[in-house]
């Protein structure tokens, strides 16, 4: 094992160098005292750099376990019988249900996409209030956090949609429990609000550093069932100069809401703004961050409008057919598009 | 190169004499010795009073050299290798099998290279079904939670006839969840012990390394302050390529096109 594969800084990789220790094998054969001394660190640095390698030669003495299962890993029957079981966050309008297999997925980072005034904020908001809703009704009784870049969250309007999701849950519930007149909706649209935490972030840096802190907060707050970020470009759009460093920023960043999600079994959704791209002599519209911030998601949703409806279409996906649905937004929130010629188009 | 002085304790014969006498010649580290000329040195040490004791020295320093490199093979031996062990494996595709001349061979290291929702991840998920199919263990490292168990069950299940068959196929994939590039190289690094110390059981040998997609843990770390990012590049696909080689087994990695990360075959 090399020098270079232990995750320690340039400067202090450099000093092992030039002192002669270029394997792993040759650190471990010093002391703290030794290292210390020949790279010119101090002692606790010294002993940060024998801890790394350590570890890392540990792997070397696992010996007599079973072949395949290295720790960390899980085979593609145990997950498929997980899948079955795991929860989905309904977003209130049956047709985009359809198309997404029952709701946006836990586990999985979905990127939504669309030009401005499409209805992305009220996809997230209805969504942050859509994971409340108790077990008891075929939700996931979790809480949300959103975080909002350029500041459209309107606390009246989310308070509109709870009112409308509690009113249709005691529908409902009225309909299937008839006779049993005790089982109305203990939810309150104050307790709904209570269960979402909201973020305002004004630059990348924040946004970055709040990224990093989920982790904490995550483990902290373990019913939290969705992080919806709106938008994740905002920031990243305008007076960046350095593209290659936004490209790093932004790669790092995604591979840590991808660990969030998969560690902790929560739906990350992020809303996305629009630009045009030149193809082949027309101008197309796509996401915006580029073509590397593109495989940063497992699912991809496109907004879009047609003919006076607003349309969701599912442009990436390992799972999902590419389909696309109406869907339309009312005052109680996302609901089935009313128009009569309503059709899932298969694509 | 390790400095000479840190083998004194393991190898008597380097005592301080002996490194006060490489030292006159400017040889400080094992790199110094093997750069130098050896018969100028093994005649400036005739010259010295316990001679005898520096030579045997020298020859212990070359004794260790030896013993570290790998083995030489000649024309004749790569050839029945590559006979005997270097299989090749659909991916269950017929156009790309008629591109890649079969399949996936083993020993080598396949990259996958396309822009966004081109199909990459659909051709990883494919060829992990296929080789499951055939009896061989696959190892799958998702960098982007795109694995999806239920599109490997449709592949199998397709032109499989009982269904009862499937968990045992299934049982085949081994998927790691990897989101950091040290993390990829823990992981190869267990492979690879667990392979060196593995009885050889033809039902759960793994064959076959898929990492979707590599690009995604090089890409933040590449172009940052120094060559740090694109030595960490070099070295994971001299890792990938190793393990191919070493130990017969098909690697395929996929990205996104990119300049800078076709460097990486």
């Amino acid at each position: 094992m090399e020098i270079g594969m232990l995750p320690i800084s340039a400067s202090k990789r450099g000093k092992l160098l030039a002192a002669g220790y270029t394997t792993l094998h040759s650190i471990l054969r010093t002391s703290t005292t030794h290292l210390a001394r020949d790279i010119e660190v101090s002692e606790s640095e010294a002993l940060e750099i024998l801890n790394f390698a350590t570890r890392s030669s540990d792997l070397d003495k696992s010996s007599g376990s079973n072949a395949n299962v290295i720790h960390g890993g899980q085979t593609a029957w145990d997950m498929l019988n997980e899948e079955r079981f795991s929860s989905l966050i309904t977003t209130s309008c049956l047709d985009l249900d359809n198309i997404l297999g029952g709701g946006i997925n836990c586990k999985e980072v979905t990127e939504i996409g669309g030009v401005p005034g499409i209805g992305k904020t009220q996809i997230g908001i209805q969504l942050a209030v859509n994971v409340q809703i108790p077990l008891d009704y075929g939700g996931l009784g979790g809480k949300a956090i959103y975080i909002d870049t350029e500041g459209s969250f309107m606390v009246e309007r989310v308070l509109q949609i709870a009112e409308a999701c509690i009113e249709d849950l005691s529908e409902y519930s009225h309909h299937f429990y008839k006779d049993n007149q005790a089982f109305g909706v203990k939810m309150h649209p104050n307790s709904i609000l209570e269960n979402i935490f909201y973020f305002r972030v004004c630059s990348y840096t924040e946004q970055i550093a709040l990224v990093n802190y989920l982790d904490k907060f995550v483990t902290e707050h373990k019913d939290v069932k969705i992080i919806i970020i709106d938008s994740v470009t905002f920031h990243f759009r305008q007076d960046f100069d350095d593209m290659a460093l936004r490209t790093r920023l932004l790669g790092e960043m995604s591979l840590k809401l991808m660990k969030l999600a998969k560690n902790f079994s929560l739906a990350v959704v992020m809303l996305n703004q629009v630009t045009t791209k030149h193809i082949e002599g027309s101008f197309q519209l796509t996401l915006a961050l580029g073509d590397s911030w593109s495989h940063s998601c497992t699912n991809r949703i496109i907004l879009y409008w047609n003919d006076d409806e607003r349309h969701a279409y599912i442009d990436k996906s390992p799972s999902l057919k590419s389909a696309s649905a109406p869907y339309s937004v009312t005052s109680r929130g996302i609901r089935n598009s009313t128009s009569s010629s309503k059709r899932i188009k298969m694509v | 190169m390790a400095p000479l002085n840190s083998l004194s304790k393991e190898y008597p014969l380097i005592d301080s004499n002996f490194q006060t006498f490489c030292a006159s010649h400017a040889i400080y580290s094992v790199e110094d010795f093997l750069l130098h000329d050896l018969d100028a040195l093994f005649a400036s040490a005739a010259n010295h009073s316990n001679s005898e004791r520096l030579k045997q020295g020298i020859h212990q320093l070359l004794l260790i050299v030896d013993a570290l490199h790998p083995p030489v093979l000649n024309g004749l031996q790569l050839i029945e290798d590559a006979k005997r062990n270097k299989h090749v494996f659909s991916t269950g595709c017929e156009g790309i099998d008629a591109l890649l001349g079969g399949g996936l061979r083993v020993g080598q290291l396949t990259e996958l290279v396309g822009p966004s929702s081109s199909g990459k991840t659909q051709v990883c998920l494919m060829s992990s079904s296929t080789v499951a199919k055939n009896k061989c263990s696959v190892i799958y490292l998702d960098t982007g939670n795109s694995f999806s168990p239920q599109r490997i069950a449709y592949f199998v299940g397709q032109s499989s006839d009982y269904v009862s068959v499937n968990q045992n196929i299934l049982d085949r994939i081994i998927c790691y969840p990897v989101f950091d590039v040290y993390q990829m190289f823990d992981l190869l690094h267990q492979l690879k012990i667990n392979l060196r110390s593995q009885i050889v059981k033809s039902d759960h040998q793994v064959q076959v390394l898929i990492v979707d997609s590599i690009s995604s843990l090089i890409t933040p770390i590449l172009r940052g302050n120094g060559p740090q990012g694109h030595a960490l590049m070099i070295s994971s696909g001299f890792l990938l390529k190793q393990l191919a080689h070493e130990h017969n087994i098909a690697v395929l990695a996929s990205g996104r096109s990119a300049t800078s990360t076709r460097l990486f075959v």
